[in-house]
């Protein structure tokens, strides 16, 4: 019995380190994974139904940055597809990859239910409507550079979560469970007069490409509106990371470690929604990404939702851009919707890691 | 140093009363137990008291300053709570449960350095949950968890300490480890203890005071020796409890007797 006692105690002696072990295995892959993702968009930008040498594309971008000196040995035609038609379409994938898996992550940390997802509360029939309405209307361009489909797509995405979370609203309080019903039962609502008005519309290709999202005629001004909104949007949901931990316990005790739930609840909710809006207006609803990437890194990584954010940023970012090239390569000319490459590559590779992870934890 | 006073305090679920008119204090260096059947209204009492519901009349005051006024940020850095059915994700391990104490006192960009790793040890080690620490919750038991939160409560160093049956899942050898960790905390750092138990030999051995509540009203506080009296067991459980007094402590001790509540055949 003693001997016993002593055994254990040498064996589970507390680390002497002050960092965490396991925190050290992540802050490592936060780097492999940043890394990862700058070979990720060279490799995506060189890739195309014109291939370009790698080392072609590397000079290409370089010269573009300041204080750099490299002698044009390409052709324009070859920057122009480099600089201005597959940069900019890299970028926006690798931002709604990110935005959708952060924001994924987000829902599911405050909702405290595994099956959120970044559409969950009515973000995406919100925006469909949006852009339907959009497609219907006479007025082909509004002010801005912006067009008239991804402006009122952005905004009914917002205007639909304002509403649902009104809805959900019993007092001074927002309870998950109401949020998600009326979510849900809105969404319904706004899907049917989706699904009414683009049968009734002489647009209905046009909105059923909308709605199954696309990258294709991706120009430098989308990347410009969005790149600012889902930075803001991802510093504001990762400054609250250690709170959104803490909510992974319930709001009651939540509370009794200093978290005010609810205001916390009001500011990540807006901050995944807005990240959420700029991602699907211009390049419509895509599925898969917001709920898987932050699953696959949980069970990689862990819960920790300080690592868990940023992880989920970069693997997004990472999937969607490695989605595309393969979107538009296999039948190129043709494209292939890209939600059904999300589902199709990303669906086996999850399961493949749920299967590995459930052997390993019994 | 921490003085925690009810005045009057009234609370309802929607329109529901579940206790009224309470009033009592505790001050630093003191174990107060909340004593009653199931249902008394001891865990809302627990719940108000830490700010998480409101009393619909009377006030809670901390260091005669009402809690309504104290931002939550504030109170969590004064009081700590164990939940009685503290539901944890499962799949955190318990020293990152543990480290989750240290919450009150960091600011929204700091993370948690040296010293506060150091007292989430400390903590682990006070209750000597190592050899939990790196496991995952969802492998512990119910007895493990609440052990783990009450480390978590420790690592949060608050000067009051508000507990919610928190040895209804520990064997007997760990109820006393555990009761004696928190009345020698009470006793060196002067700490300020409040805590639900139906258990009342256990109330009895360790708490200084008992607030006996019956229906969400007190029926009585005071000693140990004073409240848990055969009358009051009888009036408040209903059934017919022998009361003794414990051999070596000379507490009292309730002991059931086989036959004694209405169910029994005469």
């Amino acid at each position: 019995m003693l001997s016993q006692q002593t055994e254990a105690s040498v064996m589970e002696e507390p680390p002497k380190a002050w960092l965490y072990p396991k925190w050290r295995k992540r802050i490592a892959a936060v780097i492999a994974l940043l890394f990862v993702l700058l070979l990720v968009i060279l490799f995506a930008t060189s890739t195309g139904s014109v291939e370009i040498p790698f080392g072609t594309t590397v000079s290409i971008l370089l010269s573009k940055l300041p204080f750099t000196d490299i002698t044009p040995n390409w052709e324009d035609g070859i920057e122009m597809i480099v600089w201005s038609v597959r940069l900019p379409r890299v970028l926006l994938a690798g931002l709604v990859g990110a935005a959708l898996a952060l924001a994924g992550a987000t829902y599911q940390g405050l909702f405290r239910n595994p099956l959120a997802d970044p559409y969950l509360i009515g973000v995406a029939q919100g925006a469909a409507l949006g852009a339907v309405i959009g497609f219907m209307l006479p007025v082909s361009a509004a002010g801005a550079g912006i067009g008239i489909v991804p402006l009122l797509a952005f905004v009914g995405a917002l205007l639909s979560v304002t509403i649902v979370y009104m809805l959900a609203r019993v007092g001074k309080m927002v309870p998950v469970s109401t949020l998600i019903l009326a979510g849900v039962a809105l969404g319904a609502l706004m899907g049917a007069i989706v699904s009414y008005l683009a049968i009734r519309s002489d647009m209905l290709r046009g909105i059923m490409f909308w709605l199954s999202g696309s990258f294709s005629m991706i120009e430098w001004s989308e990347v410009q509106i969005v790149f600012p909104i889902v930075v803001i949007g991802s510093v504001v949901i990762m400054l609250f990371s250690r709170p959104l931990n803490i909510m992974q316990l319930d709001e009651e005790q939540a509370q009794q470690l200093g978290i005010s739930v609810e205001k916390m609840k009001l500011i990540l909710l807006a901050a995944a929604t807005m990240i959420t809006a700029a991602a699907v207006s211009f390049v419509g609803i895509i599925g898969f990404v917001g709920i898987i990437t932050p699953h696959a890194v949980r069970l990689i990584w862990g819960p920790d939702y300080r690592f868990l954010l940023p992880l989920s940023l970069i693997s997004g970012a990472i999937f969607l851009i490695l989605a595309d090239v393969l979107a538009r390569t296999l039948i190129a000319p043709s494209e292939i919707p890209i939600g059904i490459i999300t589902a199709l590559c990303g669906a086996p590779f999850f399961l493949y890691l749920l299967r590995s992870r459930i052997k390993a934890s019994y | 140093m921490l003085e925690i006073e009810l005045r009057n305090v009234s609370l309802r679920y929607g329109r529901n009363p579940v206790v009224q008119d309470i009033s009592f204090n505790v001050k630093p260096g003191q174990v107060l137990g909340l004593v009653g059947p199931n249902g008394c209204g001891k865990s809302t009492l627990i719940k108000a008291v830490s700010r998480v519901i409101t009393p619909s009349s009377g006030s809670i005051l901390v260091n005669g300053c009402s809690i309504e006024e104290i931002k939550r940020m504030e109170l969590a850095k004064m009081l700590g709570v164990v939940p009685q059915i503290p539901l944890l994700p499962g799949n955190f391990s318990g020293f990152e449960i543990v480290l989750m104490g240290r919450n009150p006192h960091l600011g929204l960009l700091q993370y948690e350095g040296k010293k506060d790793i150091a007292i989430a040890w400390r903590a682990i080690e006070e209750t000597s949950t190592w050899h939990i620490a790196n496991r995952k919750i969802s492998q512990l038991s119910g007895g493990e968890i609440q052990s783990i939160v009450i480390a978590r409560v420790l690592a949060q160093q608050t000067e009051a300490i508000l507990l919610d049956e928190p040895t209804s899942n520990l064997d007997i050898g760990r109820q006393i480890e555990i009761m004696d960790l928190l009345k020698g905390l009470c006793r060196r750092q002067n700490l300020t203890i409040i805590i639900a138990l139906h258990e009342l030999n256990l109330a009895a051995q360790y708490c200084d005071e008992l607030v006996l509540i019956n229906k969400g009203r007190i029926q009585c506080t005071g000693k140990p020796a004073e409240v848990i009296t055969s009358e009051n067991i009888e009036q408040v459980y209903g059934s017919g409890s022998y009361v003794g007094s414990h051999p070596l402590s000379g507490l009292p001790v309730v002991l059931p007797t086989a036959g004694s509540s209405n169910h029994s055949q005469e």
